[in-house]
């Protein structure tokens, strides 16, 4: 190979010198997924579940924005790392906002003046080959629940940590909860992503708050 | 040799390879990347204004009618966006003009665009795919999109759109409507315009092309979520729904 092509090749699989390539499409599978049980609060193990039951399927019914962090599972994701080490984002083929990363080293918004969202205000940096995202701010807007337990609620912290494994076919996400009003000691679970072939394209999966079957499947008990 | 050791000689050899002066992080492309917004650049005086000067799409005689009548119910008091009263998905190219910044993230094989405003991101293939036979196209709010470089000038190509949106101009798109767009930057990079050229034989009789010019947000600028309740009775109890017959 010509050593301008293979300089120039170098370079444009690295987003910012030296940094790991996150981008791509990613999914996860059956076997993705290791998800201890939450070690919850008297408060929060007390919730009635079908009051949460109830909010989550109105979420579902009149298509409000899904959050953090179910938007991190809840179908494939696209994470876009802009070459100029600034930002990452990931999209996923959900009707919910993606999620901004900044990575421009600055920090988190004042909270007396920014406005909770339902992934909240995300911000990260590179500690070797690993990123590390750091996450406040969240809203109780959309699909809150946590996995292995315990609810996102605007006291939450959230750090993930992402790696790539394999050569690039993995990336590993370690997911980090705080929220004293939710767990008695941070509850971090662990997802492994599969990198989705070269070629694979974004789906938008709409939702329709005027369907009426729809809405009568999400709030009406199953018949036998 | 280690891992950051390659790195640091693969850095000096391509910037001595590219040469000084060369800004660009990666690639010869300009970097679009960033949060962009519209502002009154015309004096219009108001945010709609700003879409008045646009030229007036050469419409196919029925569409012109269909505008009459949407008109008409509106100025008798009949809101006809039902799609405000049940929260739909803003359809491309409504966030393009719309008020609320974007953001603009770019890898070398894609570049994404993400809106504020409730609707999905747009992804733009930069990867060299081609469209997917129209067969096998799922129609979708943004359409599918790819996009390559001419010099400076990023070139995105788009059909797949489920339709219904509207343009600037007075126009619509539908399932046949295919769009050619040009992204470039203006001084250095404080602004990006945007042309855009809509072809579709059910709307159209000829081309319709127009520029809208968007300015680069400040540093630090951050992105906001646009949600939208339509079970809140403020929102479902803003329009009228028209009568079905």
């Amino acid at each position: 190979m010509n050593s301008r092509v293979w300089l120039a090749s170098a370079l444009l699989t690295l987003p910012v010198f030296g940094q790991p390539n996150v981008s791509g499409f990613w999914e996860l599978r059956f076997d993705s997924r290791n998800v201890p049980p939450a070690l919850l609060t008297s408060a929060a193990a007390g919730e009635d579940r079908e009051v949460q039951f109830k909010l989550d399927m109105k979420a579902l019914r009149w298509c409000h924005f899904l959050g953090v962090p179910y938007v991190m599972e809840g179908s494939a994701i696209d994470i876009l790392q802009n070459r100029n080490g600034k930002e990452i984002v990931i999209a996923s083929s959900l009707r919910s906002p993606a999620r901004h990363i900044y990575t421009d080293g600055r920090g988190h918004v004042n909270p007396d003046t920014f406005d909770p969202v339902s992934n909240g205000h995300s911000i990260g940096k590179w500690d070797g080959e690993t990123l590390l995202v750091d996450t406040v701010g969240f809203s109780t807007e959309g699909l809150t629940e946590i996995p292995g337990g315990g609810h996102r609620t605007p006291d939450s912290h959230l750090v993930e940590r992402y790696r790539l494994m394999e050569g690039g076919k993995r990336l590993s996400v370690v997911f980090t909860w705080e929220d004293t009003k939710q767990f008695t000691k941070p509850h971090t679970y662990e997802f492994r992503y599969y990198k989705s072939p070269k070629g694979t394209e974004a789906r938008e999966l709409d939702c329709s708050a005027s369907d009426e079957g729809r809405a009568k499947f999400l709030t009406e008990p199953p018949k036998n | 040799m280690s891992a950051g050791y390659k790195t640091s000689i693969v850095c000096v050899l391509a910037f001595a390879w590219l040469g000084p002066g060369v800004s660009r992080t990666a690639g010869q492309t300009p970097d679009l990347s960033g949060f962009w917004e519209r502002k009154d650049d015309v004096g219009s005086g108001n945010f709609g204004g700003t879409l008045e000067r646009i030229p007036h799409a050469a419409l196919k005689p029925e569409v012109i009618e269909a505008n009459r009548q949407a008109a008409e119910r509106a100025a008798r008091g009949e809101v006809v966006s039902i799609a405000s009263k049940w929260c739909g998905t803003n359809l491309y190219p409504f966030f393009m003009q719309h008020s609320a910044a974007w953001d603009i993230v770019q890898t070398q094989d894609e570049v994404v665009q993400v809106p504020e405003v409730h609707t999905f991101a747009r992804h733009i293939y930069l990867d060299g795919r081609k469209h997917p036979d129209p067969e096998m196209l799922q129609p979708t709010v943004n359409g599918h999109a790819v996009g390559h470089w001419e010099g400076d000038t990023l070139v995105v190509d788009s059909v797949g759109f489920i339709g219904g949106g509207g343009t600037p101009g007075g126009g619509r798109t539908s399932p046949k409507s295919h769009l050619v767009e040009r992204f470039r930057l203006l001084d250095g990079g404080k602004r990006l315009s945007v042309t855009f050229t809509w072809d579709d034989p059910s709307i159209f009789l000829k081309p319709h092309t127009y520029e809208l010019i968007y300015y680069k947000s400040e540093p630090g600028t951050y992105a906001f979520e646009e949600y939208c309740h339509a079970d809140d009775p403020a929102q479902s109890g803003s329009v009228v729904e028209p009568k079905q017959k």
